[in-house]
């Protein structure tokens, strides 16, 4: 496979920050040759354990997310009654935790441990980005950090799903998708936190905010709340679940955030520059690579109208002519 | 071993039953009013066609917190039997002449309260025409309370050997100690109570549309929150919590009531604009404050009774703020479901399907050819 500039960049880098001997080198280009043109040809042909093969997440961003995803649903689950009194689930939801006076404690509770984790998460980031600056290994564009690349990616991955492009956009450890969820889930959490202290100390925020503005901050605040709550509630059950659990291929669980791994087949699809950091920096993967392709004769796999990504669009309309 | 447990409790209860005799009082009647008001077919139907009871269950006055006071103290028109139609009937700042009171040895009389209540918002007399007979007289809020039988377990003996001693009538003792203590203990009505007690007027919207139609028409000015005191309140946080039973929320009253003297003062209840009112914009601060211990005249802005948001009349911001949120939520959601269900087209295109069987998930057949190898 000839890799697109981007690739090249990446592999390139990463094999000098790895510090890679010339022999390594060396086989890490032929195994890189010997891919299919046609990264669809890979990634439908490795065989991939559905708990993961390959390295994602280490134990901080599990933990992270675990205590999270944890308490978001109960803090919803003791929440929403409080909010939407007036709905018929409200009450018997309400009683199910004890009525008002436990529900209360058990939320402002878990909000803490909410907050801990969030404030667990910027410490955890704030380090390994020291680290990997510190060793020279800090990549912009492997972080969650949004940049133009995801726009293109956006666009590009658009248009393979009509149909117009045949292959997927080469992106990286994190693709546009997981930056927007990241930052919305960020951003929700913000204001999840001024919203539920500004009903936890009004007092405060009364005496530090303007005379004139204080009251429409309240009333901000109290409509902040729930809607907020509500809609984070709403993506995550109808777009991270279906991203993590019914998307065809991660039926019925994606195992990553118990693992930490991500099977090989997703890990080219949705995340091919990452792969080809997986193939420096595992020595065993190259192998398997290796292998798998002999096995299926996919080496040999060479045609010219797959080497431009930007002669997709033309090739689905000479097969379809 | 169920059953015999089940057989032990049930003869405890049936023991407990047979034990617990409500006590009743005497009820006297001197005055031979029960010759005709013990028949339960006492009654009449009024001009209006409503149905009226006038039959008197001695059992049930007699155990009254009014069992003591002659009928006549109150019924105090009726002068022979039969009588003839009552007018206005009891009013409740009437003077009992059986009754003394101990402190001044007069006769005994709610005049003092009553006269709280004709000054407040509320006060109105027994006999009131047009709007204000959609206030509340003293038997709005006031029944005649029963005594709660599982008070009369009498009072501890070791308080009441001590009285004895010298008021040696124990059954004096034991009346007097019941009056006392009872009023020791806390008898305000639970905030939720309270709420569902103003909401039966503040919440009734015909009723509310009548005043706020006669203001109107006599220039006369109400309330800010007149319109929706009650809805708004139910919306705000205080309402959804003391709806949900919470004990420790502020009800209506711990704001409009004067906390100087509640007992008194809760008879007082003055609009906002009133200087003499809680709520007036001088005296709110410190309103706040009796919960809200760091509250400032900052804190004061707060508004406890939000227009509900299906209403954009005086309450613009809160209005479209929430016109907008709902908006972006609805937009949202349906940009991502839509961006779901495209690339769940999409990929099914080429070929994926929903589980990963034997190391893959892509064994489906590709619409667009480069199948995996078999």
């Amino acid at each position: 496979m000839k890799l697109s500039t981007e690739a090249r960049k990446v592999l390139d880098s990463c094999m000098r920050m790895n510090k890679v001997s010339n022999a390594e080198r060396e086989e890490i280009e032929r195994v890189v040759d010997s891919m299919p043109d046609d990264r669809v040809l890979l990634y439908k042909n490795v065989v991939s354990n559905p708990i993961g093969d390959l390295p994602r997440y280490d134990i901080h961003v599990r933990l992270q997310h675990m205590l999270t995803f944890v308490t978001f649903l109960t803090l919803a689950f003791t929440g929403l009654p409080i909010a939407f009194l007036d709905h018929f689930w409200a009450e018997p939801l309400n009683n199910l935790v004890g009525g008002v006076d436990v529900s209360r404690i058990i939320h402002r509770t878990l909000a803490s441990v909410m907050i801990f984790s969030m404030i667990y998460h910027l410490f955890y980031l704030f380090a390994i980005s020291v680290k990997d600056i510190l060793r020279g290994r800090f990549e912009v564009q492997r972080s969650l950090i949004p940049t133009f690349k995801d726009i293109r990616d956006f666009k590009d991955d658009m248009l393979y799903h009509a149909g117009q492009r045949s292959q997927r956009p080469e992106m990286d450890k994190f693709m546009y998708k997981q930056k927007i969820h990241y930052f919305a889930a960020a951003f929700g959490n913000l204001v999840m936190i001024i919203s539920g202290s500004s009903f936890l100390f009004p007092e405060f925020w009364a005496a530090i905010l303007p005379a004139d503005s204080v009251s429409y901050f309240q009333e901000m605040m109290r409509l902040s709340h729930p809607h907020e709550a509500l809609l984070a509630l709403l993506v995550i059950a109808f777009w991270h679940w279906y991203n993590v659990h019914l998307a065809p291929g991660r039926f019925p669980m994606q195992w990553t955030f118990l693992t930490g791994k991500i099977t090989r087949e997703h890990q080219i699809e949705e995340h091919f520059l990452e792969y080809l950091r997986n193939l420096v920096e595992i020595p065993a993967e190259r192998e398997y690579l290796l292998d798998i392709e002999d096995a299926r004769e996919l080496s040999g796999v060479y045609e010219d109208k797959y080497i431009d990504e930007k002669q997709g669009r033309n090739l689905d309309q000479g097969e379809q002519a | 071993m169920a059953i015999q447990t089940c057989i032990k409790y049930f003869l405890m209860l049936l023991f407990i039953m047979l034990n617990s005799q409500t006590q009743t009082f005497a009820f006297v009647d001197d005055e031979g009013c029960l010759l005709c008001h013990k028949y339960p077919k006492m009654g009449r139907i009024t001009e209006d066609g409503a149905r009226r009871s006038y039959y008197v269950m001695p059992h049930v006055f007699g155990s009254t917190v009014h069992r003591n006071v002659p009928c006549k103290d109150c019924h105090s028109y009726i002068k022979e039997l039969p009588h003839r139609e009552v007018d206005t009937g009891v009013t409740c700042n009437s003077e009992c002449h059986s009754v003394k009171n101990p402190a001044t040895g007069k006769n005994f009389s709610h005049q003092v309260i009553y006269d709280k209540y004709i000054e407040s918002a509320h006060g109105r007399k027994k006999k009131a025409e047009g709007h204000d007979k959609d206030k509340p007289y003293c038997v709005t809020c006031h029944t005649n309370p029963i005594y709660d039988p599982n008070e009369e377990d009498g009072p501890p003996p070791e308080i009441t050997q001590r009285c004895v001693v010298c008021h040696e009538d124990e059954a004096f003792v034991n009346t007097w100690y019941k009056h006392t203590s009872r009023r020791i203990k806390e008898v305000k009505r639970s905030p939720k109570e309270v709420m569902e007690l103003c909401s039966s007027c503040h919440g009734d919207k015909r009723l509310i549309d009548r005043h706020l139609d006669a203001a109107i028409e006599e220039g006369r000015e109400l309330g800010e929150k007149y319109a929706h005191a009650a809805e708004s309140y139910k919306q705000s946080f205080h309402g959804k919590v003391v709806k949900y039973g919470s004990k420790g929320a502020a009800s209506c009253l711990d704001c409009h009531v004067d906390n100087n003297n509640y007992y008194l003062n809760v008879h007082d209840i003055r609009p906002s604009r009133d200087p003499l009112s809680s709520v007036h914009k001088d005296n709110v601060t410190f309103t706040c404050q009796r919960c809200h211990t760091h509250a400032d005249d900052n804190y004061a802005q707060l508004d406890p009774h939000p227009t509900p948001t299906s209403e954009s009349e005086n309450n613009d911001f809160r209005y479209y703020a929430n016109l907008i949120y709902g908006w972006i939520g609805d937009i949202v959601l349906v940009l991502l479901i839509g961006l779901a269900t495209f690339e769940t087209i999409g990929r099914r295109r080429d070929g994926i399907g929903w589980r990963l069987k034997k190391g893959s998930s892509w064994w489906r057949k590709s619409k667009r050819g480069r199948d995996r190898i078999k």
